[in-house]
This record gives C-alpha cells, structure tokens and sequence, in this order.
C-alpha cells in the first residue's frame, strides 16, 4: 500500500462523561478518497474537528505525514495543507464570490501593512496570485458566471461548490467534505459524485463524511465505520454493505 | 432609486472623489463666517474618530463604547508633551498615536476571550476607568479643571492658527484615515477581517488567525483615533475629561450607524450630519433633542443599516463591469454569427 498521507493513532475525544469519538485507528492514503459513516451521533463530526483542530482530542494522536498535528490549530493545520467545508455552508455573506475563493488563499500569499498601506510590487504581485488561485479554484468548481455577486446569493448546490472551491484555493493536499451532498437532491448529488471523482483526479487526497449511501458507496475507495465513537468496521464497499456489524447498526438486531 | 445612485458613484468613483475634493477645498474660501470653518474643522475631527471606530465596528463587527477614551488618551498624551515638556507638535502627535496604540493591544485583549454584548460593557468599562483616571490623577493631570495653553499646531516653525489653516490640517488628517482604512481593507489583511467578523469558524478554516485580526483592527483604530486627539488638543488648546466621556463613545456610535456600518464615506456623512444639525439648530435649543432623536427613529426604520450601510462601491463596480463585459462580448458573438 502506498504511503499514509493522514493518520489517527487511538484517538479519543471525551466530553465530560459521554465518549463521543473512541480509541479510532485511521489512515488515509494519497490519492484515495476516504469516507466516514455512521448512523446520527456517531461522532463522525467529531473525528473530523478533531483531525481539523476544531478540537484538541483527550487522548491519541495524529499525524499528517510524519509529523504530529495532535492540538494544533485549525489555521495551523490549513497552512500545512488540509482543508474542510462544513456540513451546515459556512460562507463569508459580505463578500462576493471571488472574495470567498481568494480567503481560500490566505496562507499562500504573504501581504504585511507596509505592502497594503504603500501599494507596494509585493502587494500587487500578492493580490494578483490570491485572484489567480481564486480564478482557478472557481474555473474548476464549474462557478464561472459573474464572480462578483455575494455568496449567499447563490443557489444551494453552488454555494457548496463555492465552499469547495474556496477550500481547493488552499492548495491543500487532503480535501475535507463534512456531508458535501446534505440537502442535495438526487440530479445535483450525481453531479456531485461526478464532481469529486474528478478533482481527486487532479491528485487530491478526500476524505469525506456522508450520510448519502449512494454516494458513498459509488465513490469511496475505502470506508470506515463508527457507531457510539467505536470504529466497527473498515474495508471496501462491498465489503461494508455486507458487514452484519454495519447493517445492525443502521438497522437494528434482528428479533 | 438608491440603487442608480449608488451604481452611478460606483462607476465614477474617481470622478466623484475629485468632485468632493474641490468642494472641501474651495469650502472655507466659500464664506466669510470663520464660525462655519471652525465647524468643518470639528466635523473633520469626528469623520477621523467614525471612520476609525467603524474599523472596529463596522467591519470587525465589534460595538464599542469605548472610543472616546482612545480619544481621550491621545488628546491627554500630547496635551501633557507639549506643556510640560514642550515636545513640538509632530512628536506629540506621533506619542498619541503610539500611547493609544498601547492601550488599543489593553482592550484588544478580553476580545479574544469575550463577544458580543458581554465584549461591549467591557469598552464601556474602559471608557469609564480612562475618564475616571483622568479626572483623579490630579497631579498628572489637573483634574476637572482640564490642561489649558497647549500650544497650536507648528510644523518646522510654520505656526497653524487661523481657523483656515487648521481645516486644511484636519482636511489631510482626514484624507490619510480614509486611505489607510479604505487599503486595508483592499487587500490580503482585510479580507481576513471581514471573515473572521461574518463566520470566525469558516476564517479560522481558512487559515485565518481570528485572534491576530481582531487585535490588529483594535490597534490600528485605537492608533488613528489618538492621532485626532492629539490633533484636537492642540487645536482647541484646551482639555478637560468632560470632553472624553461616554455621552462622546455614543455620539461617535450613531455616526457611524447612522452614517452606514462598513462604509468609510458613510462615517463621514454621519459624522458631518451629527456635528452640523446640533449647530444648525442652536436657535431651536430647546426642541434640539427631540429633533435628534426623531431623526435616529427615521433612519433606524427607513433604512436600518445605515445611510450607506454595507454599500461596497468596489462589488457593485466589478459586478457591472463584468455583466458589460460579457453583454459586449455576447453581441460580438451575435454579429460574427451573422456574418458567417
């Protein structure tokens, strides 16, 4: 197998009493796309903030290539090259569409308040490649229509393409999608599905979460399972679908 | 209506900014009346003190009640320079931009741990303690009698005294918050800002240090306000705390509300509307209250966010231009159909 890009070790994240995300093993390897699934609570999201920054695990830790990521911010944790989209769309409303792209860029270009104040070349060049990267982020996300409305003023499925594009924007290594297909309709799904084969095509690592079985299912490499914070299976997708673990999990014990 | 307006201005931004610009120089050689300059002058003021805090609150999306004593700092901090050391103007002008600044990183700090309404009784409590400082500190500061006979302005032995004179100062001081403030928000650092103001979440997601931000706006509003208190206690040659008080963190507050959050222009048309209706009605003194409060019900219901609120010139300029763009490029395909 090739080389972990992304890797949990016995990570573990307690609130209070309630054991929310429980000793999981993971790894994530280049090129793959990757999905967690679970029924409602399973402590996907958590994982996924945990791997992100958002939170700091009780115990285990986690590694983007060799290096320990465990309690590192998100911003951090951006700027070596992973970078999320949220289940519920979190875009910026008072900033156009390119401007959301280029936030996506941030960490790539440096400006400092000499650059900003005086115009400097820096500032120019800087600016220039923030609105490149955004540009071809936006290109790729298919949102080529005029980047110069708000946000929010898009319709559902090409916020959440803007939100992707923003992440692409990056340049990150690994793509984190927290349920990329929640409240889409089946027509935008497929497209969706469609969308993902193809930027890990462009040599991006995914690792998503999905409550859409379909999409799951059609477009996972490998998937992991958790039910109340355990991780209680891994494999390939037919693999996954056969899984009596799994199917009791979803669906209960037989009587 | 507004929107034609507003479209029009964003497509001659330039021709409406030199527009503006003669109109403000050719003003106080419009009029005989000195009384109508030194009005300009103070409505200069407050544009610089409204476009700083919209900084804060406007883009950050911070209120804070405390920007009177930013104010207040840097008046106290020249005032006291010049006339117990007898530093020359520009060196106490550059002290009160650098003391403010110090205590800008002081109420920076609780907005890391803090937000919302809790975060705004704290820049009240400042403003509160900074009066209270400088009405007790007797010693230092002379108490309730304020510091009288700080010298007028002078730059390399050229004195600014007629009221003429101190608006063109006032004029640049202006015209510098306006660049400094409009660029960054254009730019890399700005666009931070306003993330970490609509979803610190998402900004952080992107690689945006909330915290950085959120101390740097405070700063670099605290660091322009003490330059206009510097600039006023010179210019008025005469300070007391009254001058710095909360009823002052208010006024500047309904400029800026009334003028537009997250629009400098804006600041400036609330700051200028709010210094001239009191003086415009000084023979109506009594009913002076009941007027101004009638005109923040209008606005509030008329146009909540403000006169200019949330109006960015730059996205409706591109928005238009780029829809031109295409149009053209449309009919281009037409006729070349056409002719094929």
């Amino acid at each position: 197998m090739s080389t972990p890009v992304l890797r949990t070790e016995k990570v573990t994240q307690r609130f209070g009493g309630l054991v929310a995300v429980n000793s999981v093993d993971m790894q994530v390897n280049k090129g793959e796309i990757v999905g967690i699934i679970g029924p409602n609570g399973a402590g996907k999201t958590t994982l996924f903030n945990c791997i992100t920054g958002q939170y700091t695990p009780t115990e285990g830790k986690i590694y983007f290539h060799d290096k320990d990521i465990t309690g590192m911010t998100p911003y951090e944790i951006t700027e070596l090259g992973m970078c999320r989209t949220f289940q519920n769309i979190k875009l910026f409303p008072h900033m156009t569409i390119m401007e959301n792209a280029m936030v996506g860029a941030h960490t790539r270009i440096k400006e400092n308040l000499w650059d900003v104040w005086f115009h400097t070349k820096a500032y120019k060049k800087a600016e220039k490649e923030a609105e490149e990267r955004a540009r071809k982020a936006l290109e790729l996300t298919g949102l080529t229509e005029n980047p110069y409305y708000y946000g929010t003023d898009l319709p559902y499925g090409k916020q959440r393409r803007l939100e992707i594009a923003r992440a692409i924007a990056s340049d990150p290594e690994i793509l984190m999608f927290d349920e990329p297909a929640a409240g889409m309709n089946e027509g935008e799904t497929a497209d969706l599905t469609g969308f993902i084969r193809e930027i890990r095509d462009l040599g991006y690592t995914i690792l998503l979460i999905e409550h859409d079985m379909r999409l799951v299912m059609n477009l996972c490499d490998r998937i992991y399972v958790l039910d109340h914070g355990n991780l209680i299976a891994t494999g390939k997708p037919e693999e996954i679908k056969q899984n009596p673990l799994v199917i009791e999990a979803y669906l209960g014990k037989k009587a | 209506m507004f929107k034609k307006i507003t479209t029009a201005w964003a497509l001659h931004r330039r021709a409406a900014m030199i527009v503006a610009l003669i109109v403000l120089i050719i003003y106080p050689f419009l009029f005989s009346n000195q009384y109508l300059v030194t009005v300009a002058t103070l409505g200069g003021v407050y544009s610089i003190l409204a476009m700083s805090l919209n900084l804060i609150s406007g883009y950050m999306g911070i209120t804070s009640l405390g920007h009177a004593a930013f104010w207040g700092v840097g008046a106290y901090t020249a005032a006291l320079l010049s006339t117990k050391l007898g530093w020359p103007f520009l060196l106490t002008l550059l002290a009160a931009c650098i003391v403010s600044l110090i205590f800008g990183v002081l109420l920076g700090l609780p907005t890391l741990r803090l937000s919302g309404r809790y975060l705004t009784i704290v820049t009240l409590a400042f403003c509160e303690i900074i009066k209270t400082v400088e009405t007790n500190w007797r010693s230092l500061t002379n108490g309730a009698s304020g510091i009288v006979g700080i010298p007028k302005p002078e730059i390399f032995g050229y004195t600014f005294s007629s009221p003429k004179q101190i608006y063109f100062m006032v004029l640049v001081l202006c015209a510098i918050t306006y660049i400094l403030i409009s660029r960054l928000m254009d730019s890399r650092l700005g666009r931070g800002i306003t993330a970490v103001r609509d979803d610190y979440i998402a900004a952080q997601a992107m690689g945006i240090k909330d915290s950085r931000y959120k101390i740097m706006a405070f700063v670099i509003s605290a660091a322009l306000a003490g330059v206009a208190g510097g600039f006023y206690a010179h210019y008025m040659s005469f300070i007391s705390p009254l001058n710095f008080s909360f009823d002052y963190s208010t006024l500047i507050l309904s400029m800026i509300i009334i003028g537009g959050l997250g629009n400098l222009t804006g600041s400036v048309i609330g700051a200028l509307l709010l210094t001239i209706l009191p003086e415009a009605l000084r023979p109506i003194m009594e009913w002076r209250q009941v007027i101004y409060g009638a005109l923040l019900v209008v606005v509030i219901l008329c146009k909540p966010t403000g006169i200019l609120g949330n109006v960015n010139l730059k996205h409706i300029r591109q928005r238009v231009l780029f829809d031109r763009k295409k149009e053209n490029e449309g009919k281009k395909d037409e006729e070349g159909e056409v002719k094929a």
